[in-house]
């Protein structure tokens, strides 16, 4: 019985290392470097991603959404808006950490 | 007189009380671990003292110390010129400060900070120790010879200043001469005084008829410049001087302030390199750099501003250890902006919890990921306005924060949706830093 159950962990074991390896590669990263990188967002989208008035709300959104949107505009022909030229200023890399940031933290607040 | 930290915070009844506060809604231990002190409450300042509680979970004691008892803000205070805004809509009290994230604010003025002995000295309350200090404390204008700011305003610290230059600009001849210097680089708000000229120009061409052409003669309005072309969203301001208030604005480069005269209010005159010039108002914006008490204390070398290494902000004279200057006063290369310094005060924040926890700021992913950026709107007319934005990153090569490319960018017209964006900027900027 012991080797059984052995053998299902260490299966287990293996088939959760296939599934979970982006996923743990993403929980390698160092969470207040993604925190620091998305409050530069802050300063027009409000604190922890509550924004005032017109401008979108970060919190909440789902993380493969929010990247996608950010990249559409980093691959837009010509700059033209505000927003098309941040995203210019951010690696693709950067531009996932701050939508897997924001993808945590709640829809709505006080801020 | 040389006060622990804990003296400190128990010799201010206001700052015992904020903290008592603080362990019933944020902290997480009465006792903090550290005592980060915060000079200056303005765009740097509040946003530190904010972001270290917050992302401290309140383990971190932050006292603010400010000697005025609110902040007026600078962004969107040429709109008070033209009455789209009174000052009272953009000034900011530290209640939120206080109550929502237990900053312990501090009323005083910091005249002396002592590096070795980890020490700043207060107008009032004297002698202070620290375990880390963050110096906020904005600009200073250098002396001009006969320059009057009673009968001259500066109106680039906001406030009692931009008020009455707005009353000035109200009294002058609807067909007057209004006479505007522009400081040599680096100075706060690159596009500020042009967005300036174009506001005043457009106060005053309406006012006399001349931009709609019901009156054919123009006011004036001059534009002295220290510098040899303009400084920030050059085809907005070529296109706006030359097209849209032609006939209005004149603009003269390499023309360097030599002395004023406006002790007389009745005879004003701006002597240049490029000549004098009378004006019914004249705005003189001298050329600026940190405030005296960094000078005084050493933090300047040489230069201006404080050198700072942009991966934590900390001081590079190491005399003075675990010090940090952040917003206009520090000496990057990167804008002063009221965006910006809200930019590097996180930073700055990340940094300080990191060395507070014993971990490094220099790790290889931090590095690759300190990024800062500025946005700032300027009113162009009375109802439109364009923007001018970019991002910088962290260069390991050279130690410094870099333009990204791509990034810099400005707005290719101006616009009432240009406007309309820029009160939802500044709201949300002013939130992040003040509330
Ligand atoms: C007309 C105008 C328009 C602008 N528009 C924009 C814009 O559109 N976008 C933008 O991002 N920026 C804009 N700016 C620039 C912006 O206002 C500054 O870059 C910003 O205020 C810098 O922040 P700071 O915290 O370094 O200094 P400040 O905000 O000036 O704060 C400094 C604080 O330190 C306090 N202090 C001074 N000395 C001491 C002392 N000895 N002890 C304790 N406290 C002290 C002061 O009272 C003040 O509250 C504009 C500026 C002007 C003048």
């Amino acid at each position: 019985m012991s080797s059984f159950s052995t053998g299902l962990s260490s299966k287990l074991a293996i088939i959760s290392a296939i599934v979970i390896l982006p996923l743990n590669s993403a929980m390698a990263e160092d969470p207040t470097v993604n925190r620091m990188i998305a409050s530069q967002c802050a300063q027009c989208h409000g604190t922890n991603g509550y924004a005032r008035g017109s401008f979108p709300d970060l919190g909440g959104d789902e993380a493969k959404d929010q990247a996608d949107h950010l990249l559409d505009m980093k691959g837009e022909d010509r700059a033209e808006d505000m927003m098309d030229h941040q995203a210019l200023g951010y690696t693709d890399d950067q531009i996932r950490r701050i939508a897997q940031y924001y993808s945590t933290l709640p829809e709505s607040g006080d801020d | 007189m040389s006060l622990t930290r804990r003296n400190f915070i128990q010799m201010v009844p206001a700052s015992a009380a904020a903290l008592a506060l603080t362990s019933g809604s944020t902290a997480k231990a009465a006792e903090p671990i550290h005592h980060v002190t915060v000079l200056g409450g303005g765009f740097a300042g509040c946003t530190i003292a904010k972001y270290i509680r917050m992302w401290s979970d309140g383990e971190i004691a932050v006292t603010l110390i400010e000697p005025r008892a609110n902040h007026v803000s600078c962004v969107m205070s040429n709109l008070i010129l033209n009455k789209r805004l009174k000052t009272a809509d953009l000034t900011f009290e530290y209640n939120d400060l206080q109550l929502k994230y237990g900053v312990n604010v501090v009323r005083d003025k910091a005249l002396k900070i002592r590096g070795p002995q980890k020490q700043i000295r207060l107008k009032n309350a004297g002698w202070i120790s620290y375990d880390s200090l963050v110096v906020a404390t904005g600009i200073q204008f250098d002396k001009i010879p006969g320059l009057n700011y009673k009968n001259a305003p500066h109106a680039w610290i906001a406030g009692g200043s931009t008020n009455k230059l707005r009353n000035l600009i109200n009294k002058m001849p609807d067909t007057g001469t209004f006479v505007m210097t522009v400081p040599k680089t680096p100075y706060r708000c690159p596009p500020g005084p042009y967005e300036r000229a174009c506001v005043v120009a457009d106060i005053l061409g309406r006012r006399s008829g001349y931009l709609d052409g019901s009156g054919s003669t123009p006011p004036r309005v001059i534009v002295l410049d220290a510098n040899p072309g303009i400084q920030a969203e050059k085809s907005t301001f070529t296109s706006a001087f030359n097209d849209l208030y032609g006939g209005i604005i004149e603009y003269i480069p390499d023309a360097q302030v030599e002395s004023v005269e406006s002790d007389d209010p009745n005879s004003l005159v701006v002597h240049t390199t490029q000549g004098s010039f009378g004006g019914d108002v004249i705005n003189v914006i001298p050329t600026h750099g940190a405030q005296s008490i960094l000078r005084r204390s050493g933090l300047t070398g040489e230069s201006r501003w404080a050198d700072v290494d942009p991966v934590t902000y900390a001081t590079t004279n190491t005399l003075f250890q675990d010090v940090y200057v952040i917003g206009d006063a520090q000496g990057t290369s990167q804008p002063k902006s009221g965006h910006m310094a809200n930019a590097q005060a996180k930073i700055c924040a990340d940094s300080i919890i990191r060395t507070v926890h014993g971990q490094s700021s220099y790790t290889e992913e931090r590095l690759q990921n300190i990024t800062t950026n500025s946005a700032c709107f300027s009113p162009i007319t009375y109802d439109k306005a364009s923007w001018l934005t970019a991002v910088y990153s962290y260069n390991p090569d050279t130690g410094s924060m870099a333009l990204v490319p791509g990034s810099l960018g400005e707005a290719h017209n101006w616009s009432t949706r240009n406007f309309n964006d820029m009160f939802d900027w500044s709201n949300n900027l002013f939130a992040d830093t003040f509330k």
